[in-house]
C-alpha cells in the first residue's frame, strides 16, 4: 500500500501546478452547466417533464457537472502522452502494477476537482435558490455513487488511454470517447429522454454510472431499491472494466516500441 | 575477472523483432495500407549472447540504432523478447516484471524520472516509499551520494527547474536510491558539460567499486574509459565484439600522435631515417610536424629526444590513443576477432 500512497500523495501536490490549465478546462464545463441550466430552466418552468422538477433537475446538472469535473485532470492526456512519447519505459522499471499506480496517482487528483465542483454547487445553490435534496439514506446512498464514479470513469479513461499503445492518434480517441460518454452516461440530457428502447439499454452499461446513478439518486428519482441497484451495478461494471484493463494492458505491453534512445 | 564471478545477467540468442508499416506515400498508399497492409520485420537486437558477472561494468557501444537502448529494455522487463531467452539474477524480466524491477536501476539518460512538478527532495521520497527504502537507510545512502553529486542545494528545487546538469546528478541519486544490484545506465552523460561528465564518472566509478553491476551505454569514450573495464560493441543488431577495453586497447589503439612546434623548418628524410618505425609528417606550416608512433615501438621521450637532436622544439602536445580508434576500426570490419579473453589481461 505505501507505493501507491507515496504515488497519491505525489499527484496531489503536482495537480497544483496545473491549477490554471485545470480552471481553464473547467471553463468548458461550467458553460455546458449554465447553458444546461437555462434550457431546462426554459423547458420544465413551473411544472415537470418526465417526472423531474426544476429543483430535481438543478440537482441531476450539479451531479452532471461534477462527474464531468471528476478524473479529468491526472489521468487522460497524461498518461497517453507518457505512452506515445515513450516515457512509460520509465514506469515500467518500477517495481509496482502499472494499472493501480494509474489509479491511485487519479484518486490523489481528485481533491482539487471536488473542490471546483464543491464551488459550483455554491455558485448554483446561491445564485438559482435550492435544489432537491433526498433523505439522509439516499444522501448517503448518493455519496457511495459518486465515490464509485471515481474508479467507473478512471478505467474507461484508462482503456482508452491504452490504444496509444496501437495509434499515435490519441486526440481523435479522445473526442470520440468524450461524445460517446456525454451522451451515453446522461451527462447532457437523462436518460429517460432519449428513445425509450436506447434508454434502457444505456442504463444497462457502465456509462451510466458515470454520471446518470448518482445524478438520479440525489435528484430523487432513482429511490429505494432501485438506488441500491444501480450502485450494485456501478460496482459490477467497475470490477468488469478493472478486468477488461487488464487484458487489454497485457496485449497493449506487447506491443510496446519505444522509439528513440 | 568475468570468469571469476558468478554470471548475474545471462541472455542467449536474445532477439527483438520490430514490425513497421510499410506504406507507400501519399492518400493513395495509405488507403492500399488500409486494405491490405505490408509491414517489415527489422531485428533490433539479432540472437545476442550475452554473460555479464557480478560486480562487472561493462560498455555497450554501437552507433545510433544499432540496437544499444532495446537490449537494455529487454534486460530491463520494459519490452519482451521475440525469441531467446534472458535471466537477471534468476529472473526474467519481463516475465517476473516486478521481481526483477527491484534488484535493477535504470537510467535513460533522456528521459528523467524525476517527477516535474515536485522538488528533488519530494521525488525521491516518492521513490523511497516505491521501493520500500527504510528513512534511515535513505538519509545515509543520500548523505553517501551527497559527496560526489553534491545533491544539498538540489533538494529543495522543483525538478523542472534544475539544469541538465543537475539533473542528471538528481537522477543518478534516484537510480541507485534503493541499492540496485544491477544497473543499466543508457547515455548518462548525454549533453552534459565537462565538470558534470566528470561527476556522473567519479559516481559511477564509486557505485562499481562498491560493487554494483553496471552495463552502461555511451557515445563518449572517455565515460567507456573511465567507467569500465569490458567493451561489448553492437553492431546492426549483432554483438561484434566483447573484450576487455585495455586489451583492445593495447591491440588495437596503439597509435600515438605527437604534434611538435619547432623553430626552424626541419630535414623530414633525415628525422624518418631516425624513426624508422614512426610515421612523421608535415603539419599545417613548415614550423609543425605530426609524428604517429606505436607506443610499443617507441617511447614519446624516444621521440622527442630525435627531434630536438635536429632543430629546437617550442611546444608539443602528445595526444594518447583513443578506444574511439578501436570503436571506428571494429565498425570498418577491420577488427572482427579478438582472440578470447585469457588470464593474462
Amino acid at each position: 500500500m505505501r507505493p501507491y500512497l507515496a504515488l497519491a500523495r505525489a499527484s496531489a501536490r503536482s495537480v497544483l501546478t496545473y491549477r490554471l490549465t485545470f480552471v481553464f478546462s473547467m471553463f468548458g464545463l461550467i458553460f455546458q452547466l449554465l447553458a444546461l441550466l437555462a434550457i431546462w430552466h426554459a423547458v420544465i418552468g413551473a411544472g415537470q417533464v418526465n417526472g423531474l422538477t426544476w429543483p430535481q433537475m438543478k440537482s441531476y446538472l450539479l451531479v452532471a457537472f461534477s462527474c464531468g469535473a471528476l478524473v479529468s485532470l491526472y489521468t487522460d492526456f497524461g498518461m497517453a502522452a507518457r505512452i506515445q512519447s515513450g516515457m512509460v519505459a520509465v514506469d515500467l522499471t518500477r517495481p509496482i502494477d502499472y494499472q493501480k499506480a494509474r489509479l491511485a496517482e487519479t484518486v490523489g487528483g481528485v481533491w482539487i476537482e471536488l473542490l471546483v465542483a464543491a464551488l459550483g454547487w455554491c455558485g448554483v445553490i446561491t445564485l438559482l435558490g435550492t435544489i432537491f435534496w433526498p433523505d439522509p439514506v439516499h444522501l448517503l446512498l448518493f455519496v457511495l455513487s459518486l465515490a464509485a464514479v471515481v474508479p467507473l470513469k478512471f478505467l474507461v479513461v484508462y482503456i482508452t488511454g491504452l490504444a496509444c499503445f496501437w495509434t499515435q492518434n490519441y486526440l481523435g480517441i479522445n473526442w470520440a470517447r468524450v461524445a460517446v460518454v456525454n451522451l451515453l452516461s446522461g451527462a447532457l440530457i437523462p436518460l429517460s429522454f432519449l428513445p425509450s428502447w436506447f434508454g434502457t439499454v444505456a442504463e444497462y452499461l457502465p456509462f451510466a454510472g458515470i454520471t446518470s446513478t448518482p445524478a438520479l439518486i440525489l435528484a430523487g428519482d432513482l429511490h429505494g431499491l432501485a438506488a441500491v441497484r444501480g450502485l450494485l451495478l456501478q460496482v459490477v461494471w467497475a470490477l468488469l472494466l478493472w478486468l477488461l484493463a487488464r487484458a487489454t494492458w497485457a496485449t497493449a505491453v506487447r506491443q510496446l516500441t519505444v522509439h528513440g534512445g | 575477472m568475468s570468469s571469476a564471478s558468478e554470471p548475474v545477467i545471462r541472455a542467449a540468442g536474445l532477439t527483438k523483432v520490430f514490425r513497421s508499416p510499410d506504406k507507400a506515400p501519399g492518400l493513395s498508399g495509405s488507403l492500399r495500407h488500409l486494405v491490405r497492409p505490408r509491414h517489415t520485420n527489422r531485428a533490433a537486437v539479432n540472437s545476442v549472447d550475452l554473460t555479464i558477472g557480478r560486480g562487472e561494468a561493462v560498455a555497450y557501444v554501437g552507433a545510433n540504432g544499432a540496437g544499444k537502448s532495446t537490449t537494455v529494455k529487454l534486460l530491463a522487463g520494459i519490452l519482451i523478447p521475440s525469441s531467446g531467452t534472458v535471466r537477471v539474477a534468476g529472473v526474467d524480466p519481463h516475465r517476473d516484471r516486478l521481481v526483477n524491477a527491484r534488484q535493477i536501476g535504470v537510467l535513460f539518460g533522456q528521459r528523467s524520472q524525476l517527477w516535474w512538478d515536485l522538488t528533488v527532495r519530494d521525488s525521491l521520497e516518492v521513490l523511497r516509499d516505491l521501493y520500500g527504502v527504510s528513512r534511515t537507510q535513505f538519509t545515509e545512502r543520500l548523505d553517501e551520494f551527497d559527496e560526489v553529486l553534491g545533491l544539498g542545494k538540489l533538494l529543495p528545487v522543483v525538478a523542472r527547474r534544475l539544469s541538465l546538469g543537475q539533473r542528471m546528478r538528481a537522477d543518478l541519486a534516484a537510480t541507485f536510491l534503493h541499492g540496485p544490484a544491477i544497473v543499466y545506465l543508457d547515455e548518462p552523460t548525454i549533453g552534459l558539460d565537462i565538470a558534470a561528465k566528470d561527476s556522473v564518472r567519479m559516481f559511477l566509478r564509486q557505485r562499481v567499486a562498491a560493487g554494483t553491476t553496471i552495463l552502461m551505454t555511451s557515445h563518449d569514450l572517455r565515460d567507456i574509459e573511465d567507467v569500465c573495464r569490458r567493451l561489448i560493441i553492437i553492431d546492426d543488431g549483432r554483438i561484434i565484439f566483447d573484450g576487455d577495453l585495455g586489451r583492445a586497447k593495447d591491440a588495437y589503439a596503439r597509435q600515438r600522435q605527437l604534434s611538435v612546434q619547432v623553430d626552424a623548418p626541419v630535414d623530414l628524410a633525415a628525422l624518418r631515417a631516425g624513426l624508422p618505425e614512426a610515421q612523421v609528417e608535415q603539419g599545417a606550416s613548415t614550423r609543425e610536424l605530426v609524428v604517429v608512433f606505436d607506443r610499443f615501438a617507441h617511447r614519446a621521450t624516444e621521440v622527442l629526444d630525435a627531434l630536438t637532436r635536429q632543430v629546437d622544439v617550442v611546444d608539443f602536445r602528445l595526444q594518447e590513443p583513443q578506444i574511439e580508434d578501436v570503436v571506428r576500426r571494429v565498425y570498418r570490419g577491420e577488427l572482427l576477432v579478438l582472440p578470447p579473453q585469457g588470464v593474462d589481461a
